[in-house]
């Protein structure tokens, strides 16, 4: 049979080409929302006693299907890179457009910087030392993996993590997609390796590998059983009553991960059809279905092999601070788990592996958002104009990411040597959180504040009677998105309730208006009006 | 002393710099508008205006069809029918109401597709200078437009129309801009893969160029208006393309894109050689950039005429000197 030719008559004319494919950007989403990054296994388990661990990640999941949808909507309107800037300052004017991404973005990231560091250190080298000394009966191995939770061990790893990430993407986003697929596939055989141990390892035998490993770890004997007389005595229930408020409340904290579905928006403008509406939906709602199905999958995986028991004296250990609930100063995550399960020397490197890429992979995605974003900024004359400038050979926005390096500097110093910026962290996902809220809501209003770029987009066409879709899934999304990122700021369980944290998170949207204000009365003085950047020529 | 002393300065120029619409409607008439939205006194469109697809909107038995990216729609109204013009004006693509037994006359024709295409591009060329005469009338602005590299020669006569009062065809010529300023344009490109209308190899274009700069009396206070950009600038970077394919791929190594400057080496040198005011380049709609050659500041605003997004530069400047610029998206 053949194909149908379509009715349109074509000249000969040049066309413009996109690097990276929608696989290639659905698989970075993937990354992004870090497949395997635990909190949700320890947090939930230890803040929220009688919460379901599966039903939160999947209700997560259901929630930012609505924000995926919004940013499929804008991303084929508006396929253009740095895209939530984009989409903002479009609908909501330049100030908004700045304050929000570069507070929520450009600035909170840097935290991102130093926790893949941490990550990288702790999650991932940590454990591979740790888990072969334990293996091989090692103790070098073990000295070396304890040094890498050290404070000075994770600052080195941090510089470190982002010095060869600032290398790899000054030397061409073409050698960063090379790596990508790479890091892809170790991470899913490391994320694999864990789903099989889990769901393979007796129940039975659980509580006998556990304790094995901690004196192979260079703890006492009967870890498990004294981690649950420590988590009994500090008074928290081993064995909590469902609670339906407890599992509406782990949505927030899945959705550390899960929020990240939308990122490869700020990628748009080198995504190859990113004009297409299907090509969208399968990089953004896509992406979000599958990493949602396979961060449930995890979590049943545990809950399988550790029962309700372990999960509270895990969530005890991080949440409460009993220190007989760690092994070798380790919390419980998943990876320490699956290794503790297992006798394998390959299965402790293989899942090492996908972490110390995943780290890895998550620090790049930093430099690469937040870069992007960077220079639509210095474009618009909001930050200096050497931000933008662009290595005439490297074809990469060198100084953007200097900059950004050299910022992440004293963050990773603040994060590991203070130990009241830590808990900051989670001002990341509230951050990014109202940015993908802001965008949701912009996407919205796209076909009322934006309405030649909505009408001349793809998804125009979808309607309910004569509402847009857009406006009611963007509407839906935004209700979700701003309704958890409120909850950071008042459930206690959640977080960012201190002092500290409400000056900081304010602070920073402070100083990012102040900002937009001072350079726009910089770029007045010199002839220059900002506001042209964002306002839309009547064609009438 | 100069430091306490004000030397009087002349009130700079303002202009603004747009290219590669491809037919726009919507973005053509912003484009126009810009004039006055932005203050400015000169207009420049630097190439690339006539559209590059062509819808035939099908009469059927209960109203129409068209193919529209990737979709067929039908049509019942007029209202339908409108919207559709409309978007199709936005998207840059020509259209043309027929009869089923017209469309399968033109579609296995490729002289008459051409005659057709040649047809509706002449005719909206024509609209636009009218609307410029008519929008700047009586405003001062000057509206200066060449051709690009996929502009037919035979259609671009359109807008060589005589009596004109701002808008101005400049291709091929040394144009005032100020009373300190000139501006030479030249809309030709080195060959590529698409086998465009208006391409020549490069060293053909540096004859072109340096048949023209003999005219400019001070060339530190000239705009080169070149469409092609200057090699390896950072203007012109895009995937490496497959020639021997239609349409041309990307050439893939190590499974990935490999990416490349694909600006004019003459452009180059003579930006280099020459070292004018102002380079006003675009041709890569992907490759937005400003550049410094030198003292000369070379810039592409890119292109996203398929979203309505007017894509440009505004530049400020004076007796020989770039004062400022800001790229713009309207």
């Amino acid at each position: 049979m053949s194909a149908v030719k379509p009715e349109i008559f074509t000249r000969k004319a040049s066309g413009l080409v996109r690097v990276m494919s929608p696989y290639s950007a659905f698989i970075y989403n993937i990354l992004t929302m870090g497949l395997i990054f635990p909190w949700t296994y320890l947090w939930a388990p230890g803040a929220l006693p009688g919460g379901k661990l599966v039903w939160g990640i999947l209700l997560a999941t259901l929630l930012e299907i609505p924000i995926a949808f919004a940013y499929v909507w804008l991303s084929t309107a508006l396929p253009r890179s740095g895209g939530d800037y984009v989409f903002q300052s479009r609908a909501f004017g330049g100030f908004w457009g700045f304050t929000l991404l570069m507070s929520g973005f450009v600035i909170w990231i840097l935290q991102w910087v130093a926790l893949s560091g941490w990550l990288l250190s702790y999650l991932g080298f940590a454990p591979l030392f740790l888990g072969l000394g334990a293996t091989l009966q090692n103790a070098a191995l073990s000295g070396i993996g304890v040094w890498f939770t050290s404070s000075w061990g994770i600052i080195v790893v941090s510089v470190l993590n982002a010095l060869l990430s600032l290398v790899l993407l000054v030397s061409g986003f073409k050698n960063y997609v090379k790596v990508q697929y790479v890091m892809f596939y170790s991470i899913l055989a490391a994320f694999a390796t864990m789903l099989i141990v889990l769901f393979t390892t007796s129940p039975a035998s659980f509580i006998q590998h556990l304790n094995a490993f901690a004196i192979a770890s260079g703890g006492g004997a009967n870890f498990f059983q004294t981690a649950v007389e420590a988590t009994k005595a500090a008074g928290i229930d081993l064995h909590p009553p469902f609670s339906l408020w407890a599992t509406l409340l782990v949505a927030p904290i899945a959705w550390t991960s899960v929020q990240w579905a939308t990122y490869s928006a700020e990628q748009n403008g080198e995504i190859k059809d990113a004009r297409s509406f299907k090509s969208q939906t399968f990089i953004l709602v896509g992406s979000l279905i599958v990493t949602g199905i396979l961060l449930a999958l995890l979590a049943a995986g545990i809950e399988r092999v550790g029962g309700s028991e372990f999960l509270a004296v895990s969530g005890a250990g991080y949440w409460s601070g009993v220190a007989e609930a760690k092994i070798s100063g380790f919390w419980l995550w998943p990876n320490i788990l699956a290794v503790a399960l297992t006798a394998s020397p390959i299965v402790v490197i293989i899942i090492a592996l996908g972490y110390i890429l995943n780290s890895f992979q998550i620090v790049c995605n930093c430099y690469i958002g937040v870069t992007r974003i960077m220079v639509g900024m210095s474009l618009d004359r909001l930050l200096p104009e050497w931000v933008s400038r662009v290595h005439e050979k490297l074809h990469t926005p060198v100084n953007a990411h200097l900059a950004y390096f050299i910022a992440s500097i004293p963050v990773i110093f603040l994060y590991n040597l203070y130990p009241k910026w830590a808990p900051l962290t989670l001002g990341v996902t509230f951050a990014c959180g109202y940015v993908f809220a802001a965008s949701s809501l912009a996407g919205a209003l796209l076909p009322f504040r934006a309405k030649e770029v909505y009408e001349a987009s793809p998804g125009a066409r979808y309607k309910l009677g004569k509402v847009p879709w857009v406006t009611i899934l963007g509407g839906i999304g935004a209700v979700f998105g701003f309704a958890m990122v409120l909850s950071y700021l008042v459930v206690p369980a959640l977080g960012l309730v201190s002092t500290l944290a409400y000056s900081v998170v304010f602070g920073i949207i402070a100083i990012s208006a102040i900002w937009y204000f001072l350079a726009k009365r910089a770029q007045k003085a010199r002839g220059i009006n900002v506001d042209y950047a964002f306002k839309e020529i009547p064609p009438e | 002393m100069s430091f306490f002393s004000r030397k009087d300065r002349k009130k700079p120029t303002r202009l603004f710099f747009a290219t590669d619409l491809h037919g726009s409607e919507r973005t053509y008439r912003k484009f126009i508008n810009s004039g006055k939205f932005y203050d400015v006194n000169i207009l420049v469109m630097g190439g690339d205006i006539t559209g590059k697809l062509l819808i035939p909107v099908i009469k059927e038995e209960n109203g129409y069809r068209a193919t529209l990216q990737g979709r067929t729609e039908h049509l019942s109204t007029e209202t339908e029918l409108q919207g559709l013009v409309e978007r199709l004006g936005t998207l840059g693509f020509y259209y043309k109401i027929m009869e089923e037994g017209e469309f399968f006359g033109i579609q296995g024709d490729p002289a008459k597709i051409d005659a057709l295409f040649h047809e509706l591009a002449r005719k909206r060329l024509e609209d636009w200078v009218d609307l410029a005469e008519t929008r700047l009338k009586g405003t001062g602005i000057r509206c200066f437009v060449t051709g690009g590299n996929d502009d037919d020669p035979e259609v671009l006569q359109a807008i060589h129309r005589a009596g004109t009062e701002a808008f101005i065809a400049c291709e091929g010529q040394v144009k005032v801009i100020d009373e300190d300023h000139t501006m030479v344009s030249v809309g030709y490109s080195t060959p590529t893969p698409w086998k465009t209308p208006r391409e020549i190899p490069d060293d053909q274009l540096a004859e072109m160029i340096e048949k023209i700069i003999p005219q400019v009396s001070t060339l530190e206070r000239c705009i080169f208006n070149f469409h092609d950009p200057p090699l390896d600038s950072t203007l012109d970077t895009c995937p490496m393309l497959d020639w021997s394919t239609d349409p041309p791929t990307p050439i893939v190594k190590a499974g990935q894109m490999v990416m490349h400057g694909a600006g004019s080496q003459s452009v180059r040198r003579a930006i280099e050689k020459y070292q004018p005011m102002l380079g006003l380049h675009g041709h890569i709609h992907e490759s937005q950039a400003a550049a410094r050659i030198g003292r000369t500041l070379c810039v592409n605003p890119g292109s996203e005429y398929g979203e309505g997004v007017l894509r440009g530069c505004l530049v400020t400047f004076a007796e020989g000197k770039v004062e400022g610029f800001q790229m713009t998206s309207g």
